[in-house]
């Protein structure tokens, strides 16, 4: 990490002057941020998570609207929701640093968030690996470097003592927990029928439980998928995205044998849709759903 | 009558032709179970929902454009088919498992869109075309506005369904639906094609109308009526598919002329022939995922429109 003393190359609006240094986020942007970071804005909800996580969480100033977790969360400052963001709100807390997921609104942010010496780093963690550096990149900014190791070596803990467990995060199988994979079928929502593709994360998280997603080769993250290719699937086990309108599996799997057999689980949206720490509790969920004998002694 | 016998073979064709295609190829004879529940629960209800809802915004544009005298007249572009969706979108909210309500509330926001435009667009002067298309616009931006707004407001999850569902989209047919839309848009085609004299005489001028005995009121009450009920139960069912009402009655009128008694039914056969080869079109172009049919129905009907503006 390159460390740039860059004092008086730019001004603070607030008229003091912070040391630098340079680090590089996600999409391999150099950004100067303070060494000593005060205050944070998040723009994303795992990352919300995430920063909690690191234990950078009272340093939060600004979140979204749709930041529930951890509770403290829900005490912070709301600046809109990460699609929607207010700018003005967002320059009013004076955030040393604003923290997105997505790359969408990088261009007219940067600018604006720049003309008020506001640095901007991006997060964008794929799967439990990404969580894994996401958490390490936050300690490093944050300078906690010591309670985001802490978290990783639990998460990571709480990964390998799975009592089944085909693939690891790095891609390494582990033959001794290893159990043939359960044709699962992932229903994000159930009228229009949308479910995860090839570009979802969640397919590390399924194969790591000795699952595999009978739509991982649809393309895209969240496709929209015919009702006919879903009646053909025949999954054996449904897992539904919990939220208000996606409580059953969609009629055309009436005669799946996940239906039949009643192997439908219901997981919380919020935790297998956000990568940050609790997708490890997505993860163990998933496989004790799909592998319910091996956790039988536990 | 020759063109209605070819419409009517053609429906038929274009319908056994949606029959054999979709996301899961399906042999002629011989099906298993499932395969038997693909085509008769999946894929046959969403065909004839797209016939009956194809019909409908057809026969709307037909009685519409007739009764203004305004080529421009669709229920889209008049914010009949916002008003429709938006009463839909208060059903889901208020209502959310009774599917009967919104059929009902889309009727209800149809009729009301067509009431504001008309009040809007009828000057002391009469109502001259630029006025009704403006007003028209005027209620579909506003309403689109209301539409955007509740869609911020309800949470994120069923957002996605929401935008969706207000691009026009079949796949969530169901028998209710198809019963409902089916039943309307029948009863609405006889009954306008019953008016479509009076129409004829309107479409010289509204005097000259009521000199040959005609009762314009009535007539107005009827067309209006009937365009706000098909409209209401396609929307409710499909959300807002645009374009059919505009090109379809066009198509028609381009091959057999003016005369209401033919424009109004072969409009309603030819509009439930467009729609169901649009989505037709929208199940199969990206199998396994799916393109809502307000897409294809805009993408295919835009250009089609403007070539047709700019031969004539």
């Amino acid at each position: 990490m390159l460390f740039a003393l860059a004092a008086g190359c730019r001004t603070a609006p607030t008229g003091t002057q912070k040391a630098l240094r340079t680090v590089t986020d996600d999409l391999g942007r150099h950004v100067s941020v303070p060494v000593r970071i005060d205050r944070i804005v998040s723009l994303a909800p795992s990352v919300t998570e995430n920063v909690f996580a690191v234990g950078a969480g009272d340093r939060l100033v600004g979140v979204t609207t749709f930041c529930n977790y951890p509770e403290q969360a829900q005490a912070i400052a709301k600046v809109g929701d990460t699609m929607n963001p207010n700018m003005e709100t967002i320059v009013a807390l004076k955030p040393d640093v604003v923290l997105v997921s997505t790359a969408s609104q990088i261009e007219a942010f940067t600018k604006t968030l720049e003309a008020n010496g506001i640095a901007l780093f991006v997060t964008d963690p794929v799967g439990l690996p990404g969580v894994y550096k996401s958490l390490g990149d936050l300690g490093d900014i944050f300078g906690t470097t010591e309670q985001a190791n802490r978290a990783i070596a639990q998460l990571k803990a709480r990964e390998s003592s799975l009592p089944v467990r085909c693939t690891t995060g790095d891609g390494l199988s582990d033959d001794s927990r290893a159990l043939p994979p359960i044709r699962v079928f992932v229903q994000i929502s159930r009228e229009p029928l949308f479910t995860i593709g090839k570009q979802s994360f969640l397919n590390g998280v399924l194969n790591e439980a000795c699952g595999r997603s009978v739509t991982d080769a649809v393309e895209t993250a969240f496709p929209k998928l015919s009702k006919e290719t879903a009646a053909a699937l025949n999954p054996e086990v449904i897992i539904l995205s919990d939220s208000e309108d996606n409580r059953e599996p969609n009629d055309s799997f009436r005669s799946s044998p996940a239906v039949k057999n009643g192997r439908v689980y219901r997981i919380n949206a919020d935790i297998i849709s956000r990568p940050g720490p609790r997708l490890v509790d997505a993860l163990e969920q998933i496989a004790k759903d799909l592998h319910p004998e091996s956790f039988k002694d536990k | 009558m020759r063109l209605g016998l070819v419409l009517l073979v053609l429906l038929i064709v274009v319908l056994i032709i949606a029959g054999m295609l979709g996301a899961e190829r399906l042999p002629l004879t011989g099906w298993t179970e499932q395969q038997r529940s693909i085509l008769l629960d999946i894929r046959i209800p969403r065909i004839l929902l797209g016939a009956c809802v194809g019909a409908s915004l057809a026969v709307a544009g037909a009685g519409l454009q007739a009764l203004l005298r305004n080529p421009l007249a669709e229920p889209y572009l008049l914010g009949v088919s916002n008003g429709a969706a938006l009463g839909t979108m208060v059903g889901f909210v208020l209502f959310q498992n009774v599917e009967a309500a919104r059929p009902v509330l889309a009727f209800a926001g149809a009729v009301a869109a067509t009431i504001v435009v008309y009040r809007m667009a009828k000057s002391r002067a009469g109502m001259s075309a630029e006025r009704l298309v403006l007003s028209g616009v005027i209620v579909t931006t506003f309403l689109s506005s209301v539409i955007v707004m509740l869609t911020t407001l309800l949470d994120a999850a069923r957002l996605r369904s929401f935008t969706f569902w207000l691009l026009g989209d079949l796949s969530q047919s169901s028998s209710t639906g198809i019963w409902i839309s089916g039943v309307t848009v029948a009863i609405v085609t006889v009954v306008l094609t019953s008016q479509a004299r009076s129409l004829n005489l309107m479409m010289i001028g509204e005097r000259d109308a009521l000199d040959f005995g005609v009762e314009v009121g009535r007539v107005r009450l009827l067309v209006f009526g009937g365009a706000s009920l098909v409209v209401g139960a396609a929307v409710a069912a499909s959300g807002s598919v645009g374009y059919v009402g505009l090109i379809v009655p066009h198509l028609v009128r381009l091959s057999i002329g003016s005369d209401n008694r033919l424009v109004v039914p072969f409009s309603a056969v030819a509009g439930a022939i467009f729609v169901v080869l649009a989505d037709t079109i929208a199940r199969t172009a990206i199998a396994p995922r799916e393109l809502p049919v307000g897409a294809v129905t805009a993408l295919v009907g835009a250009p089609l429109f403007i070539y047709l503006l700019r031969r004539n």
